[in-house]
Formats: structure tokens, C-alpha cells, sequence
């Protein structure tokens, strides 16, 4: 057998399996509590136990199959002369429009540790930090900030300790290099007025747009889209604020493309999944506005206050 | 005979070097594989004899054309040396174009079917054996031209010399593919003559396996369910197939093997199995297997078991299919039946990994809607075991959790599962590229935090919440829709 670089995925077709299920109540809708509004939402689980019939000419059955004839014809292999390659699955980062794909579990946390977290709900943007997030969050993203920023010093260093404030971010900037030696094209200290033409050309992919909940983004204008990062992309002037673009383009990798695969359905069900048509370049998908990333110490997505409680 | 160990070693009846006979060992899969895939897979057996034991030895002449034709020659003419001209009719016959040219030749055939049908035990047999030779060839042709031998053939299933019995079932096994042949043996009732056969030399291990043999080659015909399998069911064939499938020490797999492989033609082309399970299909197979198991878990891995074991996998995979499950304890008796399988899966992930992915399939089937097989998965201590597969790909990690997920079900057994890592075990499954792998492992996660609130809590000390969020932003909807779901009504109102 030859190694893999894609899991194998195996898929049971409707025409080939006789599958039966039980009666069983598939709607588990688990424990509600009390006060808790009756969900609005079905259940979308429909995990029953399935038996599984497979037929003479199953994919499933073909090693076998070769196996049993090779024997017939005086061919036979045995453990000792076959070294069949055995396959790991892979891991993927599944945050839309991200299609980085991993061999271990540890680059997989790395990437997502690296480039998903301290994520700006608002527009995407990942910071390294959750003090840069914050600070981001402030100074792009609050209106209430921006009314301050008139009168006040409000720009602070980014050194952590230095406790310093500035009128404006050109300062603040001024006073890093000066001080700090920090680099003139420090990455993660765009202003505001910067980010807007050269990501405006890398407004793309609208098939993995996430429409952005209104309320916070309309003042700053356009957001950028959730995209890959995989090639470090250091573009002059271009903010390294990691606006992993969506490369390819490439949907979820869908590991269905060999061989025979459909989806394992029951006679009473709808397929638990579908292989998909791409995703439609209008249908965006809106932030959860009930739900952000990072909660208490777990930093994640931030600028999304106030979850359900 | 057990084959592997005279033709193990041996390397085709020409002298091929190692490399050689790996080369021709891959051509040959490949083409196998894509005749499958064409569904057109046929195999002929060669019946080795006694002087077959000299396979280094070159023929001194090359088979050639120019001898069939010489041979062919004399041997129209009675005298002593035509049982020696016969033997060398034969060893010519090997030659692909020499068959050809010898059914070329004007009552070729017909000399040979009345040499098999003559006076002359000894013509009998080498006549027989010319039309082994003849049975070995692919060519369409040649088939059909032997189609005046097989009524021969086939009334010498009952006589009494097994030998030469043992010879015309090869040869009919091999002619069998071929639909004419085909059509011809049924109606001159090959079934029957079969099942009398397996009856009469029960005792005979070498005859019992070439019945099972020829009766395999008819259960793979494209249209068997129709033609065939009614008729072998109304036979005694079943229950002589069962009764041959506990391997003999002395005489080896190769009976008990064909029979299993006859019995996994039946199971899987026929929709109502009940007849088998009546007939103890799959109480036999199970307990067969259990043993197998048990030996293959301490190391007894003889050469050539798999090819009996996958067989049995596949009969009691498909049976269990079938199998009502109310009657699922007295058909199949052993709950070590899931011990059997585990080791199975253990014993041959990496050699053959495609029989422990239907090892994984058989467990699925058995644990579907069997609280007792779930929780004698549990009660051996077999889920950390099984937790450990699931990095393995191509089939084996989605069956995997398909049985996971089948204990997870019945609500009971969630918080052993809990205590035995497989949270940890979903927190990475999550990650998989494999949607099948993530949407079974957000089943899972469901069925075991809705059921016990302390594994929700375990679950979000693993850092699972960050987990869901993120795949609250999957390209997939219902991914999203899961996550969203289960971090809404489960998870964040702790």
C-alpha cells in the first residue's frame, strides 16, 4: 500500500450499504436549565448506532479480497516480505478560510496558539499578545476612546511597564523608537488611517467572508477576512497583523476525492453531513454574537463583550 | 494440501530470483486490483501433483508449439508409451500458446475426452491432467472448447478414486467462470454432485477443499444470487461448510479456508440471512473466531490464518447485520467475542491493516445496539485500547469512533468512558482534518456531557470550550451549528 499524504477517509455509499437503525429517540435534547428559554434551535445531533452491511465488491473488502487471490494463484505475501505503510490522520485548522494542515498535534497548537487567538471579534485581526489585543481593541475599535483621544493622552506605550500615554500615536510611535529602540515599522502599531488601502486589495475570497456584527465595525470601515496564513508574508508597510489570507481559497480540505465516498446516511436520517457545494459568496456567516473567544484567563477572540450568561 | 508450505519458498515452476519474484508478485496485484475494480476478479487453481516437486527443474526442451502438435501425433496412435506421451502432453500443455495450438488441432479435444472416459485408470488421470493444464488458461476459447469434458468431469465427482476426483474439481472450478461452462455444470446439477461430494468424502480433507474450491468459484459468478445461491441454500452445502471450519492440526488451513470463503460469497450476496443463522452461521463463526483471536492475542500467528480469519470476520459482520437483536446472546455466545477482536485489530494494525479495519467494522456491527457488548468493552478494560488507534487513518479511526460513540449511546456507560481518557482523546480528534472524525467526535462529546454534567466540567478543564469556539468558525455549517449548540446549552451554563 502506499503511504498517504491524506487520511483515508471511508465512506460508506447509500447504493452500496444496507444500513438499519434502531428506533431509537434521536432527539436528545439533554438537560435544559432552569430559567434557561427553550431552545430555539433543533438539536442538530443525530448520532445513532448503525449496522453496517457491506456487499461483495465494498471498497472495504479489496485488500482482502487481492489477498485471498494471490494466495489462489501461488502468489501469496506473507507478514515478512509486505510492509504495508500505516496512515496517521492529519489535523487541520478548521477556522474559516484557514486551510493549514498539520502532521502533529503540536504544530497544529502552535499555528492555532500562534494565529488565532487574540483575535479582534471585530475585525480579525490577530495580536501576538493579549495586552496588544487589548490595547488594539481600545484604540481602534472604541468609540468612547476616540472621543477621549481629543482631550487627553490616552495612546499608551506598548512597553509593558513603562506606563507612559500619548496625545497622539505618532508620538507614542516617536517615543518607542526613541526610548525603546523599537524598530520605525513596528508591526503590530499600525494607526487606523494605515490599515485602509493595502488591505483593501486583500479583501478577497469573499467565499469565506465572515460578515462581521454590525455595530462595532461600521465606523471603521471595512474588515478584513480570516485567511491563512501559512507563508510568513512580510509585506513592506503591510501590517504583519497577521491577516492570515485566505489563500487557495481552498474550502476544507474535504479528503473525498478517491475512490468511492458518500456520506453514511440511515433510512430515516439525512446525511450527517454533506459534501458540499462551495460555500456561497453571499451567505456570510455572522460572529455569534453571544459568544466570543476567551473567557476569564483563556484568551481567544476579544471585543465581543458580554456572553449569554 | 496446505499449500504454503510446498509453494512458499518456490519461486513459480521457472527459476525466478527474489527481485524477480517481487516484481511479478506486484504486476500481478496491480492487475488484480483493477479487475476487481472491473469486478471481473477470477483466479484458477493449479492442482500440484507429485512430480511437481521438482519445480527447478528446466525442461530440457522448451515447451513448444512443435511439441503439441508432435505429441499430439502419437498419441493418436494406442501403444505403451502413451501414458509417458500423455505425461508430456501435459508438462507441454503448461505453455499458454501450446494450449491454443493443441485445441487447433483437429479432435484434439476429442481425443483427450475419450482417453478420460476410456478403460485406462492410468489415461484417465493424465488425460485429466492435460485438461487441468487446458482449465489453467485465461483465453476465452479455451473454456468453451472444453465444454465436452465437463459432463465427464462432473460424473466423476462421485467415483471413488479420490485423486482423481480431487483433479476434476479443479478443473471444473477453473472452467466454471465461464458462462457456457457455467450454465451447462447447473443444469447438469453441479450442486447437488457437490454437496454429495462434501458429504461422502468428509473424511478426505484434500477433497473437502477442493469442493470448497470449485463451490467458491461459483458463488463469485456476477449473477449467483440468482442462479446459484437458492439452490446451494436448499443443499446440505451449508451445514457441511460449517462443520469443515475448525481447522484440522494434521492436515492444515486450506479446507477450513475455502469453506469460510464460500460462506462470506453466501452471506453477503443474500438479503435474508435467516436461514443461515439458523443453520448456527453465526454462532460458529463467532466462536471460531474467538479462538482464533485468543491464539493470535499470545503470539500463535500461524502462516496463512488471516486468510481464514477474514472470511469469518466478514460472515459474522454481515450476519450480525442481520442478526434481530434480541437474538444476539444465543447467537453469539461469547462476549469474548469483542476480547477476539481487539486483539485482532492490535495484532494486525500494522502488518495488515486492512484486516483490522474489518476487525474495527465487525465491532461496530456488534456493539451497535448491544448494551452488553458495549459493556463487555468496558468490563476488559478494552477502551484505553482502542483510545490509543484512534491516530490511525484510512477507515481505521472513523470505525474506531463509530464504537466509541455506540458505547457513549447508552447513557450509562458515559462516565467510565469519561474516566478512561476519552476526552482528551476528542480534544484532539476535533483537530483532525478527517470531517468525519471531527462531526463523529462532536457526536460524542454530546451524548457524554448531556448525559453527566461532571464530564461537561471535566471537558472544559481540558481547555475543551476553546476548542468549540473554534470550531464555531468551521467553513462547515453544521459544524458550526454543533459547537454552537453544544457550548449553549451544555457547556457555558455551568
Amino acid at each position: 500500500m502506499e503511504t498517504m499524504q491524506q487520511p483515508h477517509v471511508l465512506r460508506l455509499t447509500e447504493g452500496d450499504v444496507l444500513i438499519k437503525s434502531r428506533e431509537e429517540d434521536c432527539s436528545r435534547g439533554g438537560t435544559h436549565k432552569l430559567g434557561h428559554s427553550e431552545c430555539e434551535e433543533v438539536n442538530p445531533f443525530s448520532f445513532t448506532p448503525q449496522l453496517i452491511h457491506l456487499h461483495r465488491d465494498h471498497e472495504l473488502f479489496e485488500d482482502g479480497d487481492i489477498h485471498r487471490h494471490m494466495y489462489l494463484q501461488d502468489l501469496y505475501i506473507s507478514e515478512a516480505d509486505d510492509k504495508p505503510a500505516l496512515s496517521v490522520s492529519e489535523f487541520a485548522c478548521h477556522i474559516s478560510g484557514c486551510s493549514a494542515h498539520f502532521s502533529t498535534l503540536d504544530e497544529y497548537e502552535h499555528h492555532y496558539n500562534s494565529l488565532h487567538r487574540h483575535v479582534c471579534c471585530s475585525c480579525r485581526r490577530s495580536l501576538p499578545s493579549a495586552r496588544l489585543l487589548d490595547i488594539h481593541i481600545q484604540e481602534w475599535h472604541d468609540s468612547l476612546f476616540t472621543i477621549l483621544a481629543q482631550s487627553q493622552d490616552m495612546y499608551q506605550c506598548l512597553v509593558e511597564g513603562c506606563g507612559q500615554k500619548f496625545r497622539t500615536s505618532k508620538h507614542r510611535k516617536d517615543h518607542l523608537i526613541r526610548i525603546h529602540t523599537y524598530p520605525p515599522d513596528f508591526r503590530f502599531d499600525k494607526s487606523k488611517k494605515d490599515k485602509g488601502t493595502r488591505e483593501m486589495k486583500k479583501q478577497l475570497q469573499k467565499d469565506t467572508a465572515m460578515e462581521v456584527a454590525d455595530d462595532v465595525c461600521e465606523s471603521e470601515g471595512v474588515c478584513e477576512v480570516m485567511c491563512d496564513v501559512v507563508s510568513d508574508r512580510p509585506e513592506q508597510g503591510e501590517s504583519m497583523e497577521m491577516h492570515v489570507s485566505a489563500e487557495e481559497a481552498a474550502p476544507m480540505a474535504k479528503c473525498a476525492s478517491t475512490g468511492e465516498h458518500a456520506d453514511v446516511s440511515t433510512a430515516a436520517h439525512e446525511p450527517v453531513f454533506t459534501s458540499t457545494k462551495p460555500v456561497n459568496p453571499r451567505s456570510s456567516y455572522r460572529v455569534p454574537t453571544t459568544v466570543c473567544f476567551g473567557h476569564g484567563s483563556v484568551r481567544g477572540f476579544r471585543g465581543r463583550r458580554g456572553r449569554r450568561k | 494440501m496446505w499449500r504454503l508450505n510446498k509453494v512458499r519458498h518456490k519461486a513459480g515452476r521457472q527459476g525466478d530470483s527474489l527481485e524477480e519474484l517481487r516484481l511479478k508478485r506486484r504486476d500481478h496485484e496491480k492487475a488484480l486490483r483493477q479487475a476487481r475494480r472491473d469486478r471481473q476478479l477470477v483466479s484458477r487453481r493449479l492442482l500440484l501433483s507429485e512430480d511437481e516437486d521438482q519445480p527447478d527443474v528446466f525442461m530440457d526442451t522448451a515447451p513448444g508449439e512443435q511439441d503439441v502438435v508432435c505429441l499430439f501425433q502419437k498419441l493418436k496412435h494406442s501403444g505403451p508409451e502413451r501414458e509417458a506421451q500423455l505425461k508430456a502432453l501435459s508438462k507441454a500443455l503448461r505453455d499458454p500458446s501450446a494450449r491454443l495450438t493443441f485445441l487447433k488441432q483437429e479432435n484434439g479435444m476429442h481425443l483427450l475426452v475419450s482417453l478420460l472416459t476410456g478403460s485406462n485408470a492410468q489415461w484417465r488421470l493424465q488425460a485429466g491432467r492435460c485438461l487441468h493444464e487446458l482449465s489453467l488458461s485465461a483465453h476465452t476459447s479455451v473454456a468453451a472448447a472444453c465444454l465436452p469434458a465437463t459432463t465427464y468431469l462432473l460424473t466423476y465427482l462421485s467415483g471413488q478414486s479420490t485423486k482423481f476426483t480431487e483433479l476434476c474439481l479443479y478443473t471444473l472450478g477453473n472452467l466454471c467462470p465461464d458462462s457456457a461452462v457455467q450454465d451447462k455444470l447447473l443444469a447438469q446439477g453441479i450442486i447437488p454432485a457437490l454437496a454429495s461430494c462434501i458429504e461422502n468424502q468428509r473424511h478426505n480433507l484434500a477433497v473437502v477443499e477442493a469442493v470448497g474450491f470449485t463451490l467458491s468459484q461459483l458463488l463469485q459468478a456476477k449473477d449467483a444470487a440468482e442462479k446459484i445461491i437458492p439452490m446451494v441454500l436448499a443443499s446440505s452445502l451449508p451445514s457441511h461448510l460449517l462443520s469443515v471450519l475448525t481447522p484440522d492440526p494434521n492436515f492444515g488451513l486450506a479446507p477450513a479456508i475455502e469453506c469460510a470463503w464460500c460462506l462470506h460469497y453466501l452471506t453477503c450476496s443474500i438479503v435474508d440471512k435467516r436461514e443461515l443463522l439458523a443453520h448456527g452461521a453465526l454462532s460458529q463463526c463467532s466462536s471460531l473466531l474467538v479462538s482464533l483471536g485468543d491464539a493470535i492475542a499470545v503470539g500463535n500467528k500461524e502462516e496463512g490464518i488471516e486468510l481464514l480469519v477474514c472470511p469469518l470476520l466478514r460472515c459474522v459482520g454481515n450476519l450480525l447485520a442481520s442478526c434481530p437483536v434480541g437474538d444476539l446472546n444465543t447467537q453469539v455466545c461469547d462476549v469474548h467475542l469483542v476480547v477476539a477482536l481487539c486483539a485482532l485489530i492490535q495484532a494486525y494494525l500494522q502488518t495488515r491493516p486492512a484486516l483490522a479495519r474489518e476487525s474495527a467494522w465487525v465491532l461496530n456491527n456488534l456493539t451497535a445496539h448491544s448494551s452488553d457488548f458495549c459493556s463487555a468493552l468496558l468490563s476488559f478494560n478494552l477502551v484505553p485500547g482502542l483510545i490509543q488507534l484512534l491516530p490511525f487513518s484510512q477507515g481505521i479511526n472513523t470505525l474506531i469512533l463509530r464504537v466509541l460513540a455506540n458505547v457513549s449511546h447508552k447513557k450509562k456507560f458515559c462516565v467510565q468512558l469519561g474516566q478512561l481518557g476519552l476526552l482528551s482523546a476528542l480534544c484532539a480528534t476535533l483537530k483532525m482534518t478527517d470531517q468525519e472524525m471531527v462531526t463523529l467526535s462532536l457526536d460524542i462529546l454530546f451524548m457524554l456531557v448531556s448525559s453527566t454534567p461532571q464530564l461537561a466540567e471535566e471537558f472544559e478543564r481540558q481547555g475543551g470550550l476553546s476548542l468549540l469556539e473554534a470550531i464555531q468558525y468551521n467553513s462547515e455549517g453544521e459544524m458550526r451549528r454543533r459547537a454552537t449548540y453544544l457550548l449553549e446549552h451544555h457547556l457555558l451554563l455551568l
